[in-house]
């Protein structure tokens, strides 16, 4: 007799969580609000609204590796990424603000928020250092948890998003 | 007293180097814990090292161990300054010889608390 391979086991042991089973908007609200103020400053609040579409946006990014794979992404406006790395500065600000300051401060901003993310998800996992550019696409729109926020009326997007597609659905 | 900074964020360096400069320490800054131990290696000894974890060319990690493996160095105090906040990851740093774990975002209060618990405020800051 031969024994026939179904694919459940492997289904099973594929099985990975998808980021809405592990954390929520109001945790991600939270820690974001945390970093705000711990780093833009103590008056620095996140409004829970969503705004339009930033112009010109730009988004700060890190990798996590672990149980749980994929990014946790901030976007919002170039202008507004500027103003946030003059405030993070603050008396440290050039008067002139070059690009290689606004990718290290709004960076660093990615780097903090996605780390307290990190630690809300099942570990050990790895972190990536933060990028800044053009944002990595969803590839699973059920494996995302996105918050739309405003600083000082611009909207700010933080998406924590899989970096995997869709596993396929068993017929 | 003196304090190395070491952080691949050149914001997060100057928030650092801020505070400590604020509590009275004389500060300098590295990139990541190669030119740390650069910094070391040409005779500036600080009292306090602030370093972050994730960085490019040599980690927190291993400029820890780095550190603790030259018996010349072994007085200095290793806080890390981090956004990696796992509880398995603060172990591994404190087993690796950092004294203190300071997690971002952080305030520079906390940074302040940290240092009196270690008896590392400069004087003037204590008063």
């Amino acid at each position: 007799m031969t024994a026939t391979d179904t694919g459940e086991r492997r289904r099973g042991s594929d099985a990975r969580p998808l980021i809405t089973d592990l954390i929520d908007e109001a945790t991600v609200e939270s820690i974001a609000q945390e970093a705000w103020v711990a780093l833009v400053g103590e008056d620095e609040i996140l409004v829970p609204l969503p705004g339009d579409a930033p112009v010109d946006p730009v988004s700060s990014w890190v990798d996590v590796v672990g149980p749980w794979t994929g990014s946790i992404v901030l976007t919002t406006g170039r202008r507004t990424a500027e103003e946030l790395s003059r405030a993070l500065l603050r008396e440290a600000s050039p008067e002139v603000l070059e690009e290689e300051d606004v990718v290290d401060a709004f960076g660093e901003i990615a780097n903090v928020v996605g780390g307290n993310v990190k630690a809300a998800l099942p570990g050990p996992s790895g972190l990536s250092l933060p990028e800044v550019g053009e944002a990595p696409a969803v590839r699973n729109p059920g494996d995302l948890c996105r918050i739309d926020v405003l600083w000082r009326g611009e909207p700010v997007s933080i998406s924590v998003q899989g970096a995997l597609p869709p596993l396929p659905t068993a017929p | 007293m003196r304090a190395l900074v070491i952080d691949d964020s050149r914001a997060m360096r100057r928030i650092v180097s801020g505070i400590l400069e604020g509590l009275g320490y004389e500060t300098q800054q590295a990139g990541h814990g190669r030119e740390g131990l650069d910094v070391l290696d040409g005779g500036w000894l600080p009292e306090l090292v602030c370093v972050d974890w994730n960085m490019p060319v040599m980690d927190g990690l291993q400029f820890v161990s780095a550190v603790r493996s030259n018996p010349a160095w072994r007085s200095m105090t290793i806080m890390m300054v981090t956004s990696e906040s796992e509880q398995t990851q603060i172990v591994k740093a404190l087993a690796a010889g950092a004294h203190e774990y300071v997690i971002k975002p952080f305030t520079a209060d906390a940074i302040r608390d940290k240092l009196a618990l270690l008896g590392l405020l400069p004087q003037e800051a204590s008063l």
